[in-house]
């Protein structure tokens, strides 16, 4: 299958300071991709490359085959949408109007609201269970809440390839468990590509299919879960000493942290 | 939805209200007492007679220019706030009032006496070029951001203020309180034929900025995150930019520098309406017509021969309220 997007041998960095080297990652439809790797690793500045705010030293990207300079904006924004690290604290609009800003690449030029831009921030909220803050400013909910809030948008959005960086960062095990339950779901049903950055080592492994771990800019591993999570990977991608098994429940790899501290190599 | 703010209802007829309430109450304001049948005679059936020259050619036209001066000021206040996403921004931070005093003061000053009608026009050219090169030295490959937008506006600023000083001083006497007079900001200049060159400015620049305000809306949630949903940001921030400009230097350009309307009207029009650009861009508009219209009758009551200029009535209600937000943002954050 021809994937949505991918970064083929991607490189960055600012002056001599190098950020990412040698990346090749592929989204396919039907997939959700984990992007794991320790804080500094390169995460959020390959998904802002892949999301055509930096473009890439070396290497390219192809969004559908074609290198997101070649999109208008609106266009590219149909087929990509992301969920960004810090949805606004203080930002000023309701739940509603701020889910309801994902349909601006379906709108015209004056921007009207349509019927089926309507239906599909109601859905975003509902499947996100915003629906009873709808009138909530953003600065009245909790940072949870917010991020649930970001997603709801992305998926109002419409857009067959999400980005999303660590959408999970400040949510409660209930709405973990929920996102990644919305994702398989628009996986199943929509057929998006997802690529989600992630520090959650164990969900990941329970709803990834495949994970790419990135360590010190480059990709030190990538495959299903039981290829890339291997005690050595771990270590030698975080510096900690972990467990790996199979969860008797769910038959999906576990990563157990040990106590100590591996010595350093 | 789509309005983005938390309340809604029956704010829009409140203030159309408002703006016409004000609009009569400045037409019957001043030393020639007009009945409203005398008005309503003047206006509809052509009477000539002293009430209805004085309604027709100087007070409708200073309440309109008014209404248009205070309307243009508050929406280019609201579209700097969105641009600069600094809730502190008013149309007059990026240089635009330096750029039009100078333009203006060297006509006024060094020019022919009956000059006046190049006024306007070099008071907008300046305000234009000042506003023009802020951006440009602001400007980066990456793009332009609000904080070296704001930086290169104080330099420019300050650098415009030092040249109308010169100019001052360089100037002949007898030609100085006049220039001094219109700096403060006054709308008696208000003759029909002024009120018909602002127009088309205002009428063309609140019409752009409300093509713009559903990326106004998505600027709010930042460069990236605009980006990502599909705006084309760099070109929906110059746009704005120049804008903004438009309104603000075409409005100092025929009632010199009147502050403070296009940095707290907005505030009280997002009070009223939310913060969705598509009803704070209206909203804005006519409750800064309103204000300015207010303020400008308050004038002219308490100083019948006209001596106090309707911004030093918008400075002494605007610089406290102006405090008062600096202090609520100071402990927010």
């Amino acid at each position: 299958m021809i994937p949505a997007l991918s970064a083929r041998g991607v490189g960055f960095g600012y002056g001599d300071r190098g950020i990412l080297r040698g990346v090749n990652v592929d989204l396919s439809p039907g997939e959700v991709t984990i992007l794991l790797g320790p804080n500094g690793a390169g995460k959020s500045t390959l998904i802002r490359i892949l999301s055509g705010i930096l473009a890439p030293r070396e290497g390219e990207v192809l969004l559908c085959g074609r290198p997101p300079g070649a999109y208008r904006r609106r266009e590219m924004a149909r087929l990509l949408s992301v969920v960004g690290q810090d949805p606004p604290v203080d930002f000023p609009m309701t739940v509603a109007a701020y889910v309801g800003l994902g349909r601006f690449p379906h709108q015209g030029f004056f921007g009207e609201t349509s019927p089926e831009d309507r239906e599909q921030v109601e859905r975003a909220m509902e499947r996100t269970e915003l629906t009873g803050l709808r009138d909530r400013t953003l600065a009245e909910i909790s940072a949870g809440e917010r991020q649930r809030a970001a997603v709801a948008r992305a998926i109002a959005q419409g857009a067959r390839v999400m980005l999303l960086d660590e959408p999970t960062a400040f949510l409660d095990i209930r709405h973990r468990v929920a996102f990644y339950e919305i994702v398989t779901q628009l996986k199943e049903t929509c057929g998006i590509a997802a690529l989600v950055a992630s520090h959650d080592l164990t969900l990941c492994a329970e709803y990834g299919e495949r994970i790419v771990l990135l360590s010190g800019g480059t990709v030190a591993a990538q495959g299903r879960p039981e290829e890339v999570l291997t005690p050595e990977n771990v270590r030698s991608a975080y510096g900690v000493a972990v467990a790996c098994d199979r969860n008797p429940a769910t038959g999906a790899i576990r990563v157990t942290p040990l106590r100590g501290m591996p010595p350093k190599h | 939805m789509t309005g983005g703010g938390k309340r809604s209802g029956a704010a829009f007829p409140v203030l159309a209200a408002a703006l016409l309430g004000a609009l009569a109450l400045s037409a019957s304001t001043g030393p020639v007492p007009i009945s409203f049948r005398a008005a309503f005679d003047a206006i509809f059936r052509g009477t000539d007679d002293t009430a209805a020259r004085v309604l027709l050619s100087l007070r409708l036209p200073r309440a309109l220019l008014g209404a248009l001066v205070g309307g243009a000021l508050a929406s280019s206040g609201v579209a700097f706030q969105a641009l600069l996403r600094n809730p502190l921004a008013d149309p007059y931070i990026l240089g635009v009032s330096g750029g039009a005093a100078v333009g203006a003061l060297s006509v006024a000053l060094f020019l022919s006496a009956d000059a006046s009608p190049l006024l306007p026009l070099c008071a907008f050219g300046g305000a234009a070029l000042s506003a023009l090169a802020v951006f440009l030295l602001a400007r980066r490959r990456s793009g332009v951001s609000p904080e070296r937008l704001i930086l290169m506006g104080v330099v420019v600023g300050a650098f415009l203020n030092a040249v109308i000083m010169l100019m001052v001083t360089l100037a002949p006497p007898g030609k100085v309180p006049g220039a001094l007079y219109w700096l403060m900001g006054d709308l008696g200049l208000g003759t029909p034929r002024r009120v018909a060159i602002l127009f088309p400015y205002v009428a063309l620049g609140t019409v752009l900025l409300y093509l713009l305000s559903r990326g106004l809306d998505l600027l709010l949630l930042g460069d990236h995150a605009a980006f990502q949903a599909g705006l084309s940001v760099e070109r929906v921030k110059t746009a704005t930019y120049l804008t903004a400009s438009l309104l603000a230097g075409s409005v100092v350009a025929v009632s010199g520098l009147i502050g403070f309307v296009g940095l707290i009207v907005p505030h009280g029009a997002r009070v009223l309406v939310g913060s969705g650009h598509r009803r704070l861009l209206p909203a804005a508009f006519l409750l800064g017509g309103a204000f300015l219209v207010l303020s400008d009758t308050l004038a002219r009551a308490a100083s019948p021969a006209g001596e106090l200029p309707v911004g030093a009535v918008t400075a002494l209600a605007g610089a406290p309220f102006f405090l008062y937000l600096l202090r609520r943002n100071g402990r927010r954050s």
